[in-house]
């Protein structure tokens, strides 16, 4: 806890005259609940990421009168929707408040005619989806946490989806949305001023600069988001290769066919392929002489995907891929959509189960680059193996991340002992994890393509990789946020407060 | 024992009472140096890789078969949650193939 406690009862005296009793939630399991987010941590150091208290707003003017309090008290804000990301962006790491918003989860307008809708931003895509089911539409934001995630932490987070390559990511998806500034001022945020508006061009683009700031710059309260009509069909093959090279040929072939429902492909390399076969996950059966795995999937209309799926079947082919058979082909895909619930273990290297968290750093990778910074990644996590059994590789996956292949969601994902995770072992993992992000700059990727770069680790190349881009960062953040109360310690943003700017 | 502990909610969970046949599990088979199997689609690890730090459980048929039943349910669910239909891969290779045979 970082304010004594009778600040804390001047920053609570100073919120009941903008939110109920009941929506100020100030005891240890409340607080605790929302310092847990899914990526590994020494558990033993939880109480430092503790807030001070947590506030559930109910709407825009509630999120900016707590912000605006906060603002006049230099009391930091962590704004927290499902805490299902993975670098820390829902993590208090200075105190304060945290300002959870997953009671303003309604739909506002469903406009069937211009199809959009706009919701409050703590609604879940899954329950949203439910709801626009009724229409026959469809807002395909569909990230490994879709039955967790909130839309407003998508937003907060620059979201990438699964089905990215069909439909968009998030930035694509949100249209237009209600932002509360650090100030505590609101604005909208969209292309121009509009609320449905598609493509504009007046005015700077300001819809990215609020969109992927990890909670930094302020917090969005309302959104638009676009729809599409619910898929009729969909299709998800799986291919099994005896050898990376064939498989890695194929991904690229497949994403580069050019195919309009064409959503995703991803491509296994031989470590994920044995950790399927290990059942630490669950238990794929699978022929011995594979070595490397190819998946894609498509969604549309039936008499689209049907002829489409038959040339992505050719394609395949050419390349000496083994249908893996609809069961396996179907489950898999099926179970894509929903990856935070699954109970994990890993191994010691005499191979004796043990409980393990996953992690997994990621970085935007261009389809040329991939066999390397495979290469790369996994001598990193192999070195640290041979240090300590508390990490274990348990494979990489290419994810295309647009409809041309240009790059992939490249990820590498490492089981973690949480239990033994020690300040030794954390200081080794923050190593491994610069290093990774330093073998993506390296390789002209970016850090990420998905999960975020401001942990601890990566988070030192994000300077490097920016370049003046980052100097512009820090400028926005001092002008935006002239008190650093959002989100403070991230992105080492304190930066631009220090003498000399930066 | 309450139905919530038996955890199902059918009408034999209410009762309570499971005949002996659903608690033991058939014989395991290995289907790789790591995995065994005992119902199709239920794979467990090898007890041998459970010694130390995890300890294997034996659970009684019913309630594997419950969560695997479970498992199959919902993956069905996202199906019909993202799509109207899903499209079989093993047609689509069929017709492929009797594109160009051989």
């Amino acid at each position: 806890m970082t304010l004594q406690v009778e600040r804390l009862d001047e920053v609570v005296t100073a919120l009941r005259t903008v939110l109920a009793d009941d929506q100020i939630l100030t005891s240890r399991a409340d607080r605790l609940n929302r310092a847990r987010v899914p990526a590994p941590f020494p558990v033993h150091r939880w109480t430092e990421r503790l807030p001070d208290l947590a506030v559930l707003p109910t709407s825009t003017e509630q999120v900016a009168g707590v912000v605006r309090i906060a603002n006049d008290l230099r009391v930091p804000v962590v704004p927290r929707d499902g805490g299902t990301g993975l670098t820390d962006g829902a993590v208090p790491l200075r105190g304060g408040i945290v300002v959870d918003v997953k009671r303003m989860n309604d739909v506002r307008e469903i406009d069937l005619e211009n199809r959009t809708v706009r919701v409050g931003t703590g609604i879940n895509m899954l329950k949203l989806n439910e709801q626009l089911a009724r229409h026959g539409l469809f807002y395909p934001d569909d990230p490994a946490s879709y039955p967790c995630s909130l839309v407003g932490g998508r937003i907060g987070t620059s979201g990438w989806s699964l089905i990215g390559a069909r439909y968009g990511h998030t930035r694509d998806l949100v249209l237009s949305f209600d932002h509360v500034l650090p100030t505590g001022e609101v604005m909208h945020v969209g292309d121009g001023i509009g609320h449905q508006i598609s493509k504009s061009s007046s005015g700077y683009q300001l819809k990215h600069l609020f969109m992927g700031h990890q909670g930094t710059l302020g917090i969005a309260t309302e959104a638009t988001l676009k729809l599409y009509p619910k898929p009729e069909a969909e299709l998800s093959p799986f291919w099994a290769f005896d050898n990376y090279d064939d498989a890695y040929r194929c991904v690229g072939a497949l994403a580069r066919a050019g195919v309009a429902t064409f959503a995703g492909a991803v491509l296994f390399d031989e470590w994920k392929v044995a950790y399927l076969r290990r059942d630490d996950e669950a238990y794929i059966p699978q022929p011995g002489d594979v070595r490397a795995l190819v998946c894609a999937v498509m969604y549309g209309y039936e008499d689209e995907v049907r002829p489409a799926g038959r040339r992505l079947f050719r394609i395949a082919k050419e390349h000496g891929a083994r249908y893996l058979g609809d069961e396996i082909s179907e489950g898999d895909w099926a179970a894509r959509h929903d990856r935070y619930a699954t109970p994990l273990h890993g191994r010691t290297k005499d191979g004796q189960v043990v409980p393990m968290s996953w992690h997994c750093e990621d970085a935007a990778v261009n389809y040329t680059r991939l066999p390397a910074v495979s290469k790369v990644w996994h001598e990193i996590v192999a070195d640290l193996r041979r240090k300590t059994d508390v990490f274990d590789d348990w494979g990489m996956f290419a994810y295309t991340s647009a409809d041309t292949g240009v790059d992939y969601l490249t990820e590498i994902d490492v089981g973690i002992w949480e239990q033994q995770l020690d300040d030794r072992a954390w200081e080794l993992w923050v190593r491994a994890k610069r290093d990774i992000a330093a073998v993506a700059l390296a390789n002209n990727a970016s850090i990420s393509a998905c999960h975020g770069s401001c942990r601890e680790g990566e988070v030192d190349l994000v300077p490097q990789e920016l370049g003046r881009g980052y100097d512009v960062m820090l400028d926005l953040k001092r002008t935006l946020d002239p008190n650093n109360i959002m989100n403070p310690g991230k992105y080492h943003l304190d930066r631009a407060y220090r003498a000399g700017g930066r | 024992m309450s139905p919530a502990e038996h955890g199902a909610g059918d009408e034999d969970a209410r009762i309570g009472y499971r005949y002996a046949e659903q608690h033991d599990p058939p014989p395991p088979e290995r289907v790789s140096d790591v995995a065994l199997t005992t119902f199709e689609h239920v794979f467990e690890v090898d007890p041998r890789l459970m010694e130390r730090w995890v300890l294997q459980q034996q659970f009684p048929n019913w309630d594997s078969l419950r969560i695997m039943n479970s498992r199959h349910d919902h993956l069905e669910w996202m199906h019909r949650h993202f799509a109207d239909r899903v499209v079989t891969g093993s047609e689509l290779l069929a017709e492929v193939e009797r594109e160009a045979p051989g």
